[in-house]
């Protein structure tokens, strides 16, 4: 009856549910907030999740999966023993095989081999469980993104923050609970970060680096912040005459419970926004101050701030529109474009491992790195056939992602590709076992995380979860 | 509380082991009992087959159920490599050595749920001048709840105002009010609400929450449907309108099959009145063109025909049965009697219908469009003449590049791509990647790069815009149409799915409804829609008059007769007031589907004009007010909420219908957007405050303050609202520039009216009272315009008595 207990508990400790079972008394303080944090399932030493989100697909060929094969057959077509697929652009009995032009070498005491785009990241090898078997079936941006977002290839489905929030609230009490990044728009829009079937509360708050941090965060110029604090005083004075007149609605004292939050957030966002009382030598280490780094630097650093103060998720997005730059998607030059997106944030990740582990939050923060899918062993082309361009394809059916924080023992690798990347083999890992992972790094059980909607219990990982790989991450 | 919390764990195991072998064995040991084993029923089971008894209830291991589906002995089944998951043959086992109970719940062909049964019209009870009161006094007594007290007439006008108009009444409308002393004062306050067009406004809205309304497509490309808003409009007018429910649902699913007639005008300049109705008839089936558009993601147009199916059939399964049918696309409803094949099969009823574009002017018009192409031929003479320019200037950027590389690149690059050695495609890449590095191509914001011009071919350009501009102002549309279904020619068949992948391709499926509901039915192979819509509208029809009956119910009270609008299915609740509903809805067709009858039957009971406070005692017995002995506080939706606060400010402009307004956004807002050039902003102002229920509704991008505020997602049908309390809600009215200036117009609207006491002014606008002294001390400590904000972020304005 777990599902069951669950609606209950959801019901009693959300602020929606006050209508439905409206106590004959005010709620105290803590339950009137709707985001207090909610045991978890079972113990374990993931908090909190960093979400790395490289938008447009990074290659898994040219960073962190090695395929010596490819370099061999560069050129030629596609053995028809690695079989067919359908890609966005490209037959595959068409399309020439490329090498990578990168150099792959052993990294740290666990040997785990990644390219050389990488090399400030590398140093933190026997930080990270890499997962080579990652697959699932959306080819085209949206879809990839929706899949490795919400555990389907449509958009409407909550995001994995959404999920998460919803069932461990937040431990900032004035602060959002889940908090996204974006360097530009992205392709999926808001139904990448919102809360789909869940209620809205759960959406992802867009964060900005420059400008007012959240939306409608700054008070009005024209009011100074004491006649805004009286404004305040006097909405709670005439709502309070309002509630005194009605019996027990535990509603309207949820209300006004929210406008002091929203006074105090007031406060906290902008502080937490504010890298100004940063140390030189932290903000050197994440590249802020220098033009490449600069802008994804800055977003790392908050996010360990944010994480810090008990926020529990925080996503970011490297890639996004931006003039004309199109993210991690290399369809043409397919190298350039990826030395150049490399270039921005292989330092801040870098940095922000390091400043995490100093810190000691790194054993409670799950670092997940990936995109909307990997790229094609083969060249991107017109008309179906390799092109030109050195490019590289978009391709679901086998990529890398990594983890790294949150008890899990580094140093490893999950999961192969075959010989030239095309398809998970082995230990394959669909979004449903990587979401159910992370779940349970966070201590929550995949299948006991439900939500009632359309006439049944729904989870983040639908049926699936199967291969939830949280006990080889956390084991030596 | 939910059905399924009634339930003990072992009916649950029950309804489990039961789904499996329905799910399973059922199509060998069905009604085809192979090897005459039946596994229908319990009875079956004990008798078995060919081979003995198929179980020993208490003794899992002896059973030949459990035995084959392990896999262990000569019997193995089911038949294949795999046979059932480890976790199914251990409910199955589990199941059996605890006797085996059989469960009633999953057992397609007989119609044993409440809902699938025809509605019986009850005796009215008597004595209550609106049987509606005998009803529900009924179940207050028999949980002896006493009533709340009759709710003042203030607190009863802003109640009814909200709830048919989505706005709050004028201070005017109040006074007529509370100076009708006649016993029929309220009754002519539903008269006059329901004779507005705001009232259409309002309902539609709840309709086209329920239909998934949106103005594109979605995903990356999220395409623009130009004629989304016909559909829109088309609901709007069929609520003002009193459309019987019946003939909405009828013209929704086959309105161009039942009324086809074209637009001719049989000798007359007018078109006669009935052809447009019929021409509403037909843009009613916009309502299947305006889901989420997946083509994009697709690579063979057989998913994309498939995930449009899918669509179409949740999307009625939800609106008209009240029924979560997605389960069934993948597998036999778990807990309802709807198997995959009756999912199929609704698929096939809309199998041979497509989109397509309908003309929404006679034939005569069309000629007049046609004759004004010429001005079309001129604003693309100037377009080449500026593109020429754009190109030369282009080519002199390329050759500059070009200059820097050598012959051997030149000579790849000018081949043509599928001739290219690969030595050539490499050396032809540097030159095209130095080509892209020079910003060529268009940036996010939609603008051309900056290619340099010359002084002259600037002056000639400016020069063509200008003429452009002129050309593009005497270029009128060419033709107008409404996106709508019709048949399609060719003959499309329906294929049995292998848990929902397009790919597998069972047993063809004929179009049919699904088998436990309802009245048998043979659908007409060419008017397969017709077939649904005369079905469903069938008086006798046990869900299609019970559910919208229900949700006007919802959307009264702010909660159903049945709790779960959408979902009148086992995992759904159960009626609080099953006779009242069936009740209800046998009046709701003997008064020809009148929405606006129903509305009035409804809101002059009793129950729904008491007040919203009542004894202390009932919370005791009934906390959440499921037997209604007080009238539900609700809260404002966020159109509502905006909407609102242009009454209250006295900028809302009532305007109906057309194009969807694209408002202006922060520029924080823009920044997280995809495609800038995909939000041209309405110029004139005056649109920017028209109703929410048309703005534009981008299924990327929902705007912002109303997604703070709960509006649903528009990827599926919604028939119940969430309504959250989260700070960001109070950070948008506080600090937001809507709410500013809504504000300071409210202020400055209250001065106007009383120079000398504002504040009352401004508490009669927002609440439909003055305030009490204390209240009015309190309020004059702020500067007034201040004080206005303070009025949008009060309790009482988001919260209805």
């Amino acid at each position: 009856m777990s599902i069951n207990g669950n609606r209950r508990d959801f019901l009693c400790n959300s602020a929606l549910g006050f209508g439905g079972l409206a106590a004959s008394t005010i709620l105290p303080a803590a339950s009137v907030n709707p985001f207090a944090a909610k045991p978890k399932h079972f113990e374990s030493k993931g908090k909190s999740v960093i979400f790395l989100f490289m938008h447009g697909g990074p290659s898994h060929l040219d960073t962190f999966d090695p395929k010596p094969l490819l370099s061999k057959l560069h050129g030629q077509p596609v053995p028809p023993s690695f079989g067919s697929a359908d890609f966005q652009f490209t037959q595959v009995d068409k399309a020439p095989l490329m090498a990578t032009p990168r150099v792959f070498k052993k990294r740290g005491q666990s040997g785990i081999e990644i390219s050389d785009l990488f090399e400030n990241l590398a140093a933190h090898a026997d930080d990270l469980a890499v997962v080579r078997s990652c697959y699932h079936d959306g080819f085209t941006h949206v879809t990839g993104q929706t899949w490795m977002n919400t555990g389907w290839g449509r958009i409407g489905r909550p995001s994995v923050g959404s999920w998460v929030v919803y069932g461990l609230g937040n431990e900032s009490e004035n602060l959002p609970a889940f908090v996204v990044m974006l360097d530009g728009g992205i392709k999926a829009g808001s139904p990448a970060y919102a809360s789909g079937f869940l209620p809205a509360m759960y959406q992802g708050t867009v964060l900005r680096s420059d400008g007012p941090p959240i939306l409608n965060i700054n008070r009005p110029a024209e009011i100074s912040e004491n006649q805004q604090r009286h404004l305040f005083e006097t909405l709670r004075h005439l709502n309070e005459q309002h509630r005194e007149q009605r019996a027990a609605d535990t509603e309207l004292a949820a209300r006004m419970a929210s406008y002091e939050l929203a006074f105090k957030m007031q406060m906290s966002v902008p502080e937490v926004a504010d890298l100004s009382k940063e140390t030189e030598v932290t903000r050197k280490l994440y590249g802020i101050g220098e033009a490449q780094t600069n802008e994804f630097g800055t977003q790392c650093l908050m996010a360990r701030r944010l994480v810090e103060k008990g926020v529990r998720f925080v996503q970011l997005y490297s890639g996004g529109r931006k003039g004309a730059e199109v993210g991690w998607d290399g369809h043409n030059e397919c190298d350039q474009n990826h030395a150049f997106m490399a270039n921005k944030v292989d330092r801040p990740i870098a940095g922000l491992l390091t400043d995490l582990k100093s810190r000691g939050l790194l054993d409670s923060t799950v670092v997940l790195w990936g995109g909307d899918f990997g790229r094609t062993p083969f060249t991107d082309g017109a008309a179906g056939g390799g092109g030109s361009r050195n490019g590289r394809d978009h391709n679901p059916y086998g990529f890398t992602v990594w983890m790294a924080g949150g008890g899990i023992k580094g140093g490893k690798v999950i999961g192969t590709t075959d010989d030239i990347g095309m398809r998970a083999t082995q230990d394959k890992v669909s979004m449903h076992d990587l979401h159910a992972t992370l779940l349970s790094l966070l201590g929550l059980e995949h299948t006991k995380l439900t939500f009632p909607f359309q006439g049944r219990e729904f989870r983040l990982t639908d049926v699936g979860g199967q291969n939830n790989f949280y006990r080889r991450l956390i084991q030596g | 509380m939910r059905a399924c919390l009634l339930l003990a764990a072992s009916a649950l195991a029950a309804q489990d082991a039961v789904s499996i072998l329905q799910n399973q064995c059922g199509s060998c040991h069905g009604a085809a009992a192979m090897a005459g084993l039946d596994l229908r029923t319990r009875e079956g089971l004990l008798t078995g087959g060919s081979r003995g008894p198929a179980m020993a209830p208490g003794n899992a291991d002896a059973s030949l159920l459990i035995q084959a589906v392990r896999r262990t002995g000569s019997l193995q089944m089911p038949p294949g490599k795999t046979g059932l998951k480890p976790d199914e043959v251990e409910t199955l086992a589990r199941w059996v050595a605890g006797g085996a109970p059989w469960s009633k719940v999953v057992s397609p062909g007989e119609p044993n749920w409440w809902s699938f049964k025809k509605v019986r019209r009850p005796a009215a009870p008597r004595g209550y001048a609106n049987p509606i009161d005998g009803f529900i006094q009924a179940k207050l007594d028999e949980h002896k709840l006493k009533p709340a007290a009759a709710a003042d007439k203030r607190t009863l006008i802003r109640r009814a105002t909200f709830d048919l108009h989505g706005l709050p009444p004028t201070p005017k409308e109040v006074d007529a009010f509370l100076a009708d002393t006649g016993a029929d004062a309220f009754a002519k306050v539903l008269d006059r609400l329901l004779a507005s067009p705001r009232y259409g406004e309002r309902w539609g809205r709840h309709w086209l929450d329920v239909v998934r309304y949106a103005d594109t497509g979605g995903f990356e490309t999220d395409v623009y449907f130009p004629n989304a808003w016909r559909y829109r409009d088309y609901v709007i007018n069929a609520f003002n309108n009193d459309k019987p429910y019946n003939r909405f649902v009828q013209e929704q699913i086959a309105g161009d099959e039942l009324w086809p007639d074209n637009l001719d005008l049989n000798g007359g300049f007018d078109i006669p009145s009935e052809k447009l109705e019929h021409l509403q008839a037909r843009i009613a089936t916009g309502m299947y063109t305006i889901g989420p558009a997946y083509h994009e993601a697709a690579f063979f147009g057989g998913q994309v025909r498939y995930e449009w199916l899918t669509d179409v059939v949740d999307t009625t399964g939800e609106a008209f049965l009240g029924l979560t049918l997605g389960c069934s696309r993948c597998h036999n409803h778990k807990f309802d009697p709807i198997t995959q094949k009756d999912y199929h099969a609704m698929m096939a009823v809309f199998a041979n219908s497509e989109e397509r574009e309908a003309p929404v002017v006679s034939q005569f018009n069309i000629f007049g469009f046609k004759s004004g192409y010429p001005n079309w031929l001129k604003v693309e003479e100037l377009k080449g003449a500026i593109q020429r320019i754009n190109q030369a200037a282009r080519k002199r950027v390329v050759d500059k590049v070009r200059s820097r590389f050598g012959a051997d690149v030149l000579a790849a690059y000018d081949t043509p791509q599928a001739k290219r050695t690969p030595e050539q495609r490499a050396l032809a890449a540097k030159l095209e990647g130095a080509i892209t590095q020079a910003g060529l191509e268009e940036n996010a914001e939609g603008k051309e790069a900056d290619i340099p011009f010359t002084p002259e071919e600037d002056a000639e350009k400016k020069r063509l815009i200008v003429e452009l501009g002129e050309a593009a102002l005497k270029a009128n549309p060419v033709s107008q149409t409404a996106t709508v279904l019709g048949r399609s020619a060719r003959r499309m068949d329906t294929y049995m799915t292998h848990r929902g992948d397009w790919r597998s391709r069972g047993e063809k499926v004929d179009p049919a409804m699904p088998v436990v509901i309802g009245a048998a039915v043979k659908v007409d192979d060419e008017h397969r829609r017709t077939s649904l819509a005369l079905w469903l509208s069938d008086p006798s029809h046990p869900l299609t008059a019970r559910v919208m009956v229900n949700r006007a119910w919802h959307w009264h009270f702010g909660r159903g007769i049945v709790a779960t609008p959408g979902d009148f299915g086992r995992q759904g609740e159960p009626p609080t007031h099953p006779e009242l509903l069936d009740w209800l809805t046998s009046e709701f067709v003997e008064n020809g589907w009148s929405m606006k009858k129903l509305h009035r039957q409804i809101m002059l009971s009793a129950a729904y004009q008491r007040a919203s406070e009542g004894p202390e005692a009932n919370r005791r017995i009934d906390a959440s007010n499921r037997f209604l002995w007080r009238m539900n506080r609700q809260r404002i939706d966020g159109e509502t909420l905006r909407d609102s606060m242009l009454a209250a400010s006295g900028a809302l402009n009532v305007k109906m219908g057309g194009r969807p307004v694209i408002p202006p956004l922060s520029k924080e807002e823009y920044t997280v957007m995809w495609a800038r050039g995909q939000w041209p902003v309405a110029l004139d102002p005056k649109e920017h405050t028209r109703r929410s229920v048309y703005l534009y509704v981008k299924r990327t991008f929902p705007l912002p303050m109303l997604t703070t505020f709960d509006v649903p997602d528009t990827s599926q049908s919604c028939s119940r609202r969430d309504s959250t309390t989260v700070a960001p809600q109070a950070l948008t009215l506080i600090n937001g520039e809507f709410s500013q200036k809504q504000a300071a117009l409210l202020a400055e609207r209250a001065r106007a009216i009383d120079a000398a006491d504002p504040v009352s002014a401004l508490w009669r606008l927002a609440f439909a009272r003055v305030p009490a002294a204390d209240e009015k001390a309190r309020a004059q400590s702020l500067p007034l315009q201040q004080l206005a904000l303070v009025v949008f972020n009060m309790n009482e304005f988001l919260y209805v008595d």
